[in-house]
């Protein structure tokens, strides 16, 4: 699955964080994936029952999930289960939440600069 | 788990409301602190239409009260995570001396749902952080 190569975690883009959540959510497997384990835990070769692709390339999926931070994964023996931890989308919140400081930050800035601006015109007229 | 579908923002402006307020409403000076291109008609019902980066954000108005208060539903069009007008953005201006505090509430945001059959809010949220550390 070359798709998977290029999205592998390895070297300084892997992580978590918003990056790295976003990342993750980009591949609409697992997208899926997220949703098969939304509300119950699934062992590997459960979630591999619902796609046409090698039991190894889920697992490469579910490695990027859970790097980010978006699955949790339990071991029983050799079996490993994974589930969804919700708290982890908070991440994808963040993008929004800098959004509305940032824009607040820049009205700050247009404000309070076209009201000198208007001081000045008054001042030099 | 208990999970707040409100953002909230706010900040303080060394001018009165009524200086601000225009900001808040007119096309011309929104984009001057957010989105690069707005189409804006603020009464009850009127037209909130907004680029940021290259994302459309589509709403109403819900409430225009000048110099205190604006709210304006927001979305995205085609999405079926945000759809046009889903959450709803509520800015109040409170005078405080010669200043004025401005709080921002993004309420109903979709928090604990998950992206499915598209990559739009992903894309979404990724061209929106670009577009607003540009």
């Amino acid at each position: 699955m070359s798709d998977v190569q290029a999205t592998r975690p390895n070297g300084g883009d892997g992580g978590s964080g918003p990056d790295a959540v976003l990342r993750a959510l980009a591949d609409p497997q697992r997208r899926q994936m997220l949703q098969l384990v939304r509300n119950n835990e699934l062992a590997a070769g459960q979630i591999a029952t619902h796609f046409a692709i090698t039991q190894q390339a889920v697992s490469q999926h579910l490695r990027v999930l859970e790097r980010a931070g978006l699955l949790s994964e339990r071991r029983e023996g050799a079996r490993r289960f994974y589930a969804l931890r919700p708290e982890s989308l908070e991440p994808v919140r963040t993008v929004l939440a800098d959004l509305w400081p940032d824009a607040l930050l820049r009205l700050k800035h247009v404000v309070e600069q076209g009201k000198n601006q208007k001081k000045e015109e008054r001042m030099t007229r | 788990m208990n999970r707040p579908d409100t953002l909230t923002a706010t900040i303080r402006i060394a001018a009165a409301p009524a200086e601000v307020f225009p900001y808040l409403v007119e096309p011309h000076l929104l984009i001057q602190w957010i989105g690069a291109w707005a189409d804006l008609n603020p009464e009850p019902g009127g037209v909130f239409a907004l680029e940021v980066g290259d994302v459309p954000v589509r709403g109403a108005f819900v409430s225009v009260e000048p110099p205190n208060r604006v709210v304006f539903t927001w979305g995205i069009p085609g999405s079926d995570t945000l759809p046009a007008g889903s959450s709803t953005v509520e800015i109040l201006l409170k005078a405080d001396g010669d200043e004025t505090v401005v709080e921002l509430f993004h309420h109903d945001l979709p928090a604990d749902q998950l992206p499915q059959h598209e990559a739009g809010w992903t894309s979404f949220l990724d061209k929106l952080r670009q577009a607003a550390s540009s």
